[in-house]
C-alpha cells in the first residue's frame, strides 16, 4: 500500500513537471493535493478488513512502544501477574498432586478398605483370613477383594548392603484390585505360588536402584528377603507406594496354615466396588455378612463388626477443611494480584485520557481505540502470563527433584493445568477489563473538555475512578491481611506444638529398631538371649547413660488393646482402649519419665512375661482358636500411667490392684508413671499400660526399638552400637535409626508443612499488596506533583507534604485492615482443627499481624512521599 | 479552467468500474482516464481514490496484480472481475433509470403538474 501510494505521488509530480511546475516544487505539490497519505491509508485500511492483522502488528507494536516507555508500570504489572500466576499455580500443583488428584489406581473411587470392627470400641482393626473369605464368598457388593499384610520389617539384601525393609505380603490378585501393572517385568499374577514356596518378589523401582543400579537390570536377580533367597520378577512404577512405604511385595499364601485361623487379626483387606454400588449399600451388605458370623462363631466374632473406608479417604486422611483453607488462600493471593493489576491499569488510564481524546480527535473510530487498547492489555496479560508458566514450571521442577519433600507421594507432582489457565484466564480477564475503561470512558466525555483541560487538574482523575482505586487498595489490605493473620496463627500453632509437653525428654535420645529374621531366630528364647546380649553391650558403651527395649517410640503410635476392671463380664459394655508398650525397666529412664507409685518390673515377673509371651505363640500357633475354644487366663504384670489409673481407679493407688484386658488377665499392677503422648502431640495424654519387653519379642510388625539415652549427640554413639550389632550378626542392620527430635519433627510434619504453604501464600499476598499500595501513592505523588508545588510555594514544610501523602497511604491502610479483620474473625473459624493450644481469633496474632501490615503498609507509602517532599516547586510550577 | 464538477457521492465506485473495465490500470491511471473521459469537468479527490479501490477489491468486483508503470515504478494495475462486469450493468442500469426520472422532474413544467 505504502509503494503504491508513493508511486501515484511520484506519478503525479512527474506529470505535475511535464505541465511546467519547477521540479523541487512537483513532489510538494503532488503530496498537498493528495491530501493525508496516513489518513488515506487508515481508509484504506478500513476499506478492506482483512487488514486486521497489519493493524494488529502496528498496535502490538505501538503497544510495545508505550509498555517500554513506562518501564516502572510494566514492570510492577507482569511482576504482579507472574507471580500472581506463576506461584499460585505452583503450590497449588504441589497440594494438588499430593492430595486432590485421584489416586494413581485405575478408578480409584471404587476401592476401599475394609476393617475389622470390634463393636465395643470405636477403632478399626485388622482382619482375620477366615473373615475375609468368608465376606468375599457372601458379599454382593464387590467386584474382588484383596489381602494383604503390610508393615513387615524384612531384613533385605539384594546386590548392596542388608538393610531393613518393609515387605508386604500380598494376595495373587494384589495388583490387579489395584489396577496397576509393573515399570519392568510383572506383577503377581492368578493363581501365583499357591503354597508360598516359589520365592518370587516384586519389588520398588527405589529398591531396585538402590540394589541394581538399572531397576530394569533387577528382573531375574536374587534378593534375600530374611535370609531368604527370593528372585525379582517385577519392578514398580518410582511413584507406586501402596501398602504405604513398601518395597518388596512376595505372593500371600492363601493356605489354612497361613492365614486360616479365625479371631487372628493380622491382615489387611481392600476391596473394588461394583460400578454403581455406593459405599453404605456396601457396608450394609458387609455388616450383615458379620451379623451371620457372629452368630454362627459367638467365641471369635460375637463382638466383630466390619467398617468399609474408602481408600482415598484413607490415604489423604481428613484433609477437606486442609485443602479448603489452601483454597481459600489460593483464591485470596489471586484477588489481591488482580486487584493490583486493575489499579495498576486504572491509574494509567487518567494518564492516558488525553491521549485518547487527542487520537479521537484526529479521527479515529471507537473500534479502532478499542482494540487498541486492547491490544495493550493482552499484551501485558501474556507476559506476565509467560513469566509466571516458566516460573510456576522452574518450581514445580524444583519441588520434583526435591526428594525429601515432608508429603504423602501418591501421586507425582505434575504442573496442574486446570489452576494455570484459571489464574490465566482470570488475569486477562481483568486486565481487559481495566484496560477497557479508559477506553469506555472516553466514549462517554466530550472529548474536547478532555483536551481543553490540560494534564494540570488538580484531582488528577473524576471522583468514581479515585472512589473506585482506593476501594481496591483497601480490598487488597482486607485480603493479605486475612492471609498473614492465617499464617501467624499457624505459625503459633507451630510454635505451641514445638513447646508442648509430651511426658518425655525428647533430647539426647536415639532411637533404632532391630529385626530379627524369624527364618534364623525360631523361638522366643533364642531371641530374649540376643536382645539381651545386644542391651547389655549398648549399657556399656561409652557415651550411654541408659538403654532400654520399647515396642513404641512415643509420637509414633503404638497398638491398642482393651482393658476393664476383672468381673466386669458385660461384652457389651463399652471398653476402654488402652495403648500397650513393651519395654524393660530403663525405657523410663531414657525418656525421663518419673515413677509416681511403685516401681519396676522384678526379675521374676520378667521372667512371667516370658512365659506368657510363650504360651501366647504357642495359642496363637494352635488350633485352638480354629477350634473356638474359649481363650486361657494369662496372669502377668503392668506398669500403667496415671491416666488409666485414674480412669481405673478415681482417687486410690493403683499399685497392687489388677484389671483384664483382652488378651491377658489378671494384670497385676507393679507401677503408675506420669502421663506421655503416643499418637501425636495435639491429642491428649491416653491411657497406656506397659508390660515387660519378653511378652513381645517376636513381633516382626512392631519389632523391638533399641532407645538410648546418650551424655553427648545421640548419633555419638551410633557407630558403637553398630558395632555391637555386627559383632552378635553381621547380617543384621539397624533400621528407622532417628533421635527424638527428628521424631517430633516427623510428627509435625503435616502442621510445618501448613505452615509453610500458608506463609508462602501470606508472603505473596503481602508483597503484592505492597506493590499495590507502593504503586498507587507513587503514582498520586506524580498526579500531585503541581498541586505538592503550589502548596510549596506558598509556604507549606516537607513535613507537611510527607504528613499529606502518609496520611493518605494509613487512611486506606485502616480502612483495609478493619474490613479484613471482620472478615478474618470469620474465616478463621473454619480453620479451628488445624490450630493447637492457640484460638482461632487469638488476639494476639490479629494485633500483631495488623500491626505489622500497617508497618509494610507505611514502608509503602513512605518512598514516594520522600519523592513528593522533595519536589522542587519551581521545576514543578514549570512543569507543563 | 472552467469550474469543476464535484462528484455525486457512491458515484466514484461506479466511474472507477467503468474506467477499469476498458482495460487494466493503475492507481493513478484510473484518476487520469477518468479525467481524461470527462474532460477534466470532473474533481476527484485523490485520497478518496484508493479508499473506494481497496473497497471495490474486498466486494470482489476487481481485482489487482503488481506490474511496472511507463516510467519503471512499481504500480498495482486493476483489472474488473466477472462479478464486477455485472455490478457494472447493473450500476448502470440503476443510474440511467434514475437520470430519467429525475432529469423528467426537473424538466417539468407548471403547466404539467
Amino acid at each position: 500500500m505504502d509503494v503504491e501510494l508513493r508511486s501515484h505521488i511520484a506519478a503525479f509530480a512527474d506529470d505535475l513537471i511535464r505541465n511546467g511546475v519547477p521540479e523541487q516544487d512537483a513532489v510538494r505539490r503532488a503530496r498537498i493535493e493528495f491530501g493525508g497519505i496516513e489518513l488515506v491509508k487508515e481508509e484504506c485500511r478500513d476499506a478492506r478488513r482483512v487488514n486486521l492483522i497489519q493493524d494488529l502488528i502496528q498496535d502490538l507494536r505501538y503497544g510495545l512502544r508505550v509498555l517500554g516507555r513506562n518501564p516502572g508500570f510494566t514492570a510492577i504489572a507482569v511482576i504482579t501477574l507472574a507471580l500472581g500466576i506463576g506461584a499460585n499455580t505452583a503450590i497449588f500443583s504441589v497440594i494438588n498432586s499430593v492430595l486432590l488428584e485421584s489416586l494413581p489406581y485405575k478408578d480409584p473411587d471404587r476401592l476401599a478398605r475394609l476393617f475389622s470392627h470390634p463393636l465395643n470400641t470405636s477403632n478399626n482393626y485388622s482382619v482375620s483370613g477366615e473373615d475375609y473369605r468368608d465376606w468375599t464368598a457372601e458379599n454382593s457388593s464387590f467386584e474382588n477383594m484383596t489381602l494383604y499384610s503390610g508393615f513387615q520389617n524384612y531384613n533385605a539384601s539384594g546386590a548392596g548392603l542388608p538393610e531393613t525393609i518393609i515387605v508386604a505380603r500380598a494376595q495373587d490378585n494384589f495388583f490387579s484390585v489395584l489396577g496397576v501393572s509393573a515399570q519392568f517385568g510383572r506383577v503377581f499374577v492368578p493363581g501365583e505360588d499357591p503354597h508360598g514356596t516359589e520365592n518370587i518378589a516384586v519389588v520398588s523401582y527405589g529398591f531396585a536402584a538402590r540394589h541394581f543400579g538399572d531397576p530394569a537390570s533387577a528382573i531375574g536377580k536374587a534378593v534375600r528377603l530374611n535370609l531368604q533367597p527370593y528372585t525379582v520378577v517385577g519392578v514398580m512404577a518410582p511413584h507406586f507406594n501402596y501398602p504405604e512405604t513398601a518395597e518388596a511385595w512376595i505372593p500371600l499364601s492363601m493356605s489354612l496354615e497361613i492365614i486360616g485361623r479365625r479371631g487372628n487379626y493380622s491382615f489387611s483387606a481392600l476391596g473394588r466396588l461394583k460400578p454403581g454400588v455406593t459405599l453404605p449399600e456396601a457396608q450394609a451388605d458387609l455388616s450383615g455378612i458379620a451379623a451371620r458370623l457372629a452368630q454362627e462363631y459367638p467365641i471369635t466374632n460375637s463382638l466383630e463388626g466390619v467398617y468399609l473406608v474408602s481408600l482415598k479417604e484413607r490415604l489423604t486422611g481428613d484433609s477437606r477443611m486442609q485443602l479448603l483453607v489452601l483454597f481459600g488462600a489460593v483464591a485470596l493471593v489471586l484477588l489481591v494480584a488482580c486487584t493490583n493489576v486493575a489499579n495498576l491499569l486504572l491509574a494509567r488510564a487518567t494518564g492516558r485520557q488525553r491521549e485518547i481524546a487527542l487520537r479521537a480527535a484526529l479521527g479515529a473510530s471507537r473500534g479502532r481505540i478499542v482494540r487498541q487498547l486492547l491490544t495493550e492489555s493482552v499484551l501485558l496479560s501474556f507476559t506476565g502470563s509467560a513469566l509466571g508458566l516458566a516460573g510456576a514450571w522452574w518450581l514445580i521442577r524444583f519441588a520434583q527433584s526435591v526428594k525429601t519433600l515432608p508429603l504423602p507421594q501418591q501421586n507425582p507432582i505434575q504442573l496442574d493445568v486446570t489452576v494455570l489457565l484459571f489464574t490465566i484466564g482470570v488475569s486477562l480477564l481483568v486486565a481487559i477489563l481495566f484496560g477497557l475503561m479508559p477506553a469506555l470512558e472516553a466514549m462517554r466525555t466530550a472529548f474536547n473538555d478532555e483536551l481543553r483541560s490540560s494534564s494540570r487538574n488538580v484531582a488528577g482523575s473524576s471522583g468514581w475512578r479515585l472512589a473506585l482505586r482506593n476501594a481496591l487498595v483497601i480490598g487488597e489490605v482486607a485480603a493479605s491481611l486475612t492471609l498473614l493473620i492465617g499464617a501467624g496463627l499457624l505459625l503459633r500453632t507451630f510454635a505451641r506444638m514445638r513447646t508442648a509437653d509430651l511426658g518425655v525428654r525428647a533430647d539426647h535420645v536415639l532411637t533404632a529398631a532391630v529385626v530379627l529374621p524369624d527364618t534364623k531366630y525360631k523361638d522366643l528364647s533364642s531371641r530374649r538371649e540376643f536382645y539381651g546380649r545386644l542391651l547389655e553391650r549398648v549399657e556399656h558403651l561409652p557415651g550411654v547413660k541408659a538403654a532400654a527395649l520399647s515396642q513404641a517410640i512415643p509420637l509414633e503410635g503404638s497398638h491398642g488393646q482393651t482393658a476393664k476392671l476383672p468381673g466386669d463380664t458385660d461384652l457389651r459394655r463399652q471398653a476402654l482402649g488402652i495403648n500397650v508398650n513393651f519395654v524393660t525397666n530403663d525405657y523410663f529412664r531414657v525418656f525421663g519419665i518419673p515413677f509416681l507409685s511403685g516401681g519396676g518390673f522384678t526379675p521374676e515377673q520378667v521372667n512371667r512375661a516370658f512365659g506368657v509371651g510363650q504360651e501366647l505363640t504357642n495359642y496363637w500357633n494352635s488350633d485352638a482358636r480354629l477350634l473356638n475354644a474359649p481363650q486361657p487366663k494369662w496372669s502377668t504384670f503392668a506398669i500403667i500411667n496415671r491416666t488409666l489409673a485414674r480412669a481405673l481407679w478415681p482417687n486410690q493407688d493403683a499399685v497392687g490392684r489388677t484389671f483384664i484386658t483382652n488378651i491377658v488377665q489378671p494384670v497385676t499392677v507393679v507401677g503408675v508413671v506420669g502421663d506421655e503422648k503416643y499418637d501425636s502431640i495435639r491429642d491428649k495424654p491416653a491411657p497406656e499400660a506397659y508390660f515387660a519387653a519378653t511378652e513381645q519379642l517376636n513381633n516382626s510388625w512392631y519389632p523391638p526399638n533399641i532407645v538410648v539415652r546418650t551424655a553427648a549427640a545421640p548419633e555419638s554413639v551410633l557407630g558403637g552400637i553398630r558395632g555391637a550389632l555386627h559383632e552378635l550378626d553381621s547380617e543384621l542392620s539397624l533400621f528407622r535409626v532417628r533421635n527424638m527430635d527428628q521424631v517430633i519433627a516427623d510428627g509435625m510434619q503435616d502442621t510445618s508443612l501448613q505452615t509453610v504453604l500458608l506463609g508462602a501464600f501470606a508472603a505473596l499476598g503481602l508483597v503484592l499488596s505492597a506493590v499495590g499500595i507502593y504503586g498507587v501513592m507513587a503514582y498520586l505523588v506524580t498526579q500531585r506533583t503541581h498541586e505538592i508545588g503550589i502548596r510549596m510555594a506558598l509556604g507549606a514544610q516537607r513535613g507537611n507534604i510527607l504528613r499529606l501523602i502518609l496520611g493518605r497511604g494509613a487512611k486506606l491502610t485502616l480502612a483495609g485492615v478493619v474490613i479484613g479483620l471482620a472478615a478474618t474473625f470469620a474465616l478463621t473459624r473454619l480453620m479451628k482443627a488445624m490450630l493447637f493450644g492457640v484460638g482461632a481469633t487469638d488476639p494476639l496474632t490479629f494485633a500483631s499481624v495488623s500491626i505489622f501490615l500497617f508497618i509494610v503498609a507505611f514502608l509503602a507509602c513512605y518512598i514516594p512521599s520522600r519523592r513528593a517532599m522533595r519536589v522542587d516547586p519551581m521545576v514543578a510550577l514549570r512543569y507543563e | 479552467m472552467e469550474k469543476q464538477l464535484d462528484l455525486l457521492k457512491g458515484t466514484l465506485e461506479m466511474l472507477i468500474l467503468k474506467a477499469v473495465s476498458l482495460g487494466p490500470l493503475h492507481g493513478y491511471g484510473v484518476l487520469l482516464r477518468i479525467q481524461q473521459i470527462s474532460k477534466d469537468r470532473l474533481e476527484i479527490q485523490q485520497g478518496s481514490l484508493y479508499p473506494a479501490l481497496y473497497r471495490l477489491e474486498h466486494q470482489g468486483w476487481i481485482t489487482s496484480e503488481w506490474g511496472e508503470s511507463e516510467n519503471n515504478r512499481k504500480a498495482k494495475y486493476y483489472r474488473l472481475t466477472a462479478a464486477g462486469k455485472r455490478r457494472l450493468l447493473t450500476e448502470t442500469e440503476k443510474w440511467n433509470s434514475m437520470n430519467d426520472v429525475i432529469a423528467g422532474i426537473l424538466r417539468t413544467t407548471p403547466e404539467e403538474v
